[in-house]
């Protein structure tokens, strides 16, 4: 599986993975997260301990368990670390805690190096048994509502390494080292590998999209956060001077009455143009959102608050132009003016998209640089060897006793 | 020059690379005084990741910038005058990461800038992680060869890493064929090339081979 890279990397660069791999053959490694599938997490974790295996790393990866009361709390950590919001169940840290406790005691924590996904495994460290224990921090923590930090800073200082996406991520109050991580696509996965065009014209019909006139798309949850408001607006100025589509394509949340809401704002908003299309496709579309991005003319990701903001690789890696917010991880991939151009505000958005579909060829220059960019910076085997190098790192520290 | 290219060493040349893992160095700056704070406060493997570290394509600065200091002054700051002194600053043999540190230091005291930008400036560190490439060169065609085919991050190492962060007062390069072949006149040229100015590995690949095309193969 590994081998089918060397065509986009090159032998040079897919040989530095085999060679830092073999520093660490014969050791044992273990993610832990908390779901087996839907979500980022997972979704990478699927890709990468599969290929850790390849390269001789004995791998395993385990999910720990919780009832509906656990994942409540974990769900207000995550709104408390990433958007600062302190609505904590009753008695969160206690639950949290005891199924720490349960999971502990479970699960076999016997290997040499450890990899503990986001907070909600994360006090699992008062189980270590041997090895080297690394948090990976998916999210954002740099200004979290503190009671909740705090609780879990208590277990993460005594972790050997912590890896971030974004050193805007990086917190102060550590005193481990903070390895800078950003997560990456898989250019062979349903969601991004080349399709014909047959496919995306067909799946552009199928939702009544026309394939002949210009479609601007953002691939995103119906989540304030993602300004679908701003996305609208951003359309309707563009539609004044071009005969433009909108694809907004998200998931239902049926968990997240606050999505619902959203949602509701953003139809609304959208009023009766046909031109706008609002979809709500179930997850694991991923032939759809690889053909909607790869049909669309300009890709929005106008976010005002973002983790990561992984589909403006996604749509980097198809050659699309990518418009995205100022925020976050999306800075990181998109450098403005060179594979894309970051925004502020709708009326920004509207300027920069409208630029560009009056313009082949700076989409065709833009859609180059970004592939070109995800191409050496978001590759999943990019992150393979990020995880090993930190492997690696606190290995030798803890050896070293640093 | 043909009998020299085939000539065995005394000693081999063993291809080794890198990468250079980022860590958050827990200081950001959003005034020039807090940036020279941070100069002068972080490690001397800051200085090599932020001034040479952008040879490296992956690590984006813009085309007519040569450092991560200079971008963040030019489109934070808005002193574009500044910002191509920074860019320009000198970092070819003999100079260290602390030759860097301390002129970039002097450089940004003299000026007198009050804004306060909107995104901070985020110091990184980074640990080098350091393998074997598994290529040897027994002659001096084999290093040539070698240098013209094998990974950037092994060129980056070799030629810049070790130097720049003095571990070792001459490139290895140069070093090696000195002490082999006695070819100080190559060595020098080798030398005076500036790797901070250079944001494009291949770049850098070219430049050491027109000087082993010129002073060596042609001859």
């Amino acid at each position: 599986m590994i081998e089918k890279f060397e065509s986009i990397l090159g032998e040079e660069e897919l040989n530095s993975i085999y060679n830092i791999a073999e520093k660490l053959k014969g050791i044992s490694v273990l993610h832990i997260n908390s779901t087996p599938a839907g979500g980022g997490v997972a979704e990478i974790l699927s890709k990468l301990v599969p290929l850790m295996r390849e390269l001789g790393i004995h791998t395993d990866w385990k999910v720990i368990r919780g009832d509906v009361e656990f994942f409540k709390v974990t769900k207000s950590f995550h709104n408390a670390l990433q958007n600062g919001i302190g609505n904590l169940p009753q008695e969160a840290f206690k639950i949290y805690d005891k199924w720490q406790e349960i999971n502990g005691n479970e699960i076999d924590l016997d290997y040499d190096v450890i990899f503990i996904h986001d907070p909600q495994p994360a006090g699992l460290i008062r189980f270590r048994k041997k090895g080297s224990w690394i948090w990976r921090c998916h999210i954002d923590i740099s200004n979290p509502y503190e009671p909740v930090w705090n609780f879990l800073k208590r277990y993460v200082d005594n972790y050997d390494s912590i890896i971030i996406s974004s050193p805007v991520f990086g917190r102060n109050d550590l005193n481990k080292p903070q390895y800078i991580v950003p997560p990456s696509i898989d250019p062979f996965s349903l969601k991004n590998r080349d399709i014909p065009q047959i496919t995306v014209e067909r799946i552009l019909y199928k939702y009544d999209i026309d394939p002949n006139r210009p479609i601007i798309t953002q691939v995103s949850r119906f989540d304030r956060a993602k300004d679908p408001l701003g996305v609208i607006r951003t359309y309707k100025l563009v539609k004044r001077h071009v005969d433009a589509q909108l694809v907004y394509v998200g998931s239902p949340a049926h968990d997240d009455p606050e999505g619902e809401e959203v949602y509701k704002e953003t139809t609304e908003a959208a009023g009766n143009d046909k031109d706008i299309k609002l979809l709500m496709l179930p997850p694991n579309s991923d032939l759809e959102i690889n053909a909607f991005q790869r049909g669309s003319t300009v890709v929005l990701q106008k976010s005002i608050k973002e983790g990561f903001g992984l589909t403006v690789s996604e749509a980097l890696w198809k050659m699309r132009p990518v418009i995205g917010g100022n925020t976050g991880g999306i800075p990181l991939q998109i450098i403005h003016k060179v594979t894309g151009f970051l925004v502020n505000t709708p009326e920004e958005a509207a300027h920069y998209t409208l630029y560009l579909l009056r313009n082949k060829e700076e989409r065709e220059r833009l859609g180059r640089n970004g592939r070109e960019h995800v191409r050496r910076n978001f590759l999943i085997t990019r992150e393979l060897r990020d995880y090993l190098m930190v492997a690696l790192l606190s290995m030798n520290s803890a050896a070293a006793g640093t | 020059m043909k009998e020299l290219l085939d000539k065995q060493a005394k000693t081999q040349f063993e291809f080794y690379a890198a990468y250079y893992p980022p860590i958050y160095a827990k200081y950001k700056a959003y005034t020039l005084n807090e940036l020279i704070d941070g100069i002068r406060k972080v490690d001397g493997l800051s200085i090599f990741y932020h001034v040479f570290h952008p040879l490296f394509s992956s690590h984006v600065v813009p085309e007519d910038m040569h450092n991560d200091f200079a971008t963040w002054i030019r489109d934070e700051l808005g002193d574009s005058l500044l910002a191509q002194t920074v860019s320009d600053i000198e970092g070819k043999e003999p100079k260290t990461v602390e030759d860097v540190r301390n002129e970039l230091i002097n450089i940004l005291s003299e000026a007198k800038i009050e804004r306060r930008a909107n995104k901070p400036f985020y110091f990184i560190t980074c640990k080098p992680v350091i393998y074997k490439t598994g290529k040897v060169a027994k002659t001096l065609g084999e290093f040539i060869d070698i240098i013209a085919s094998i990974s950037v991050r092994s060129i980056a190492y070799h030629f810049v890493f070790k130097r720049v962060m003095g571990y070792e007062v001459k490139n290895d390069f140069s070093k090696w064929l000195e002490e082999n072949y006695g070819l100080t006149n190559v060595s020098s040229k080798l030398s005076s090339i500036d790797p901070q100015t250079h944001t494009d590995e291949e770049k850098l690949r070219e430049d050491l081979l027109k000087i082993f095309e010129e002073e060596v193969v042609r001859k």
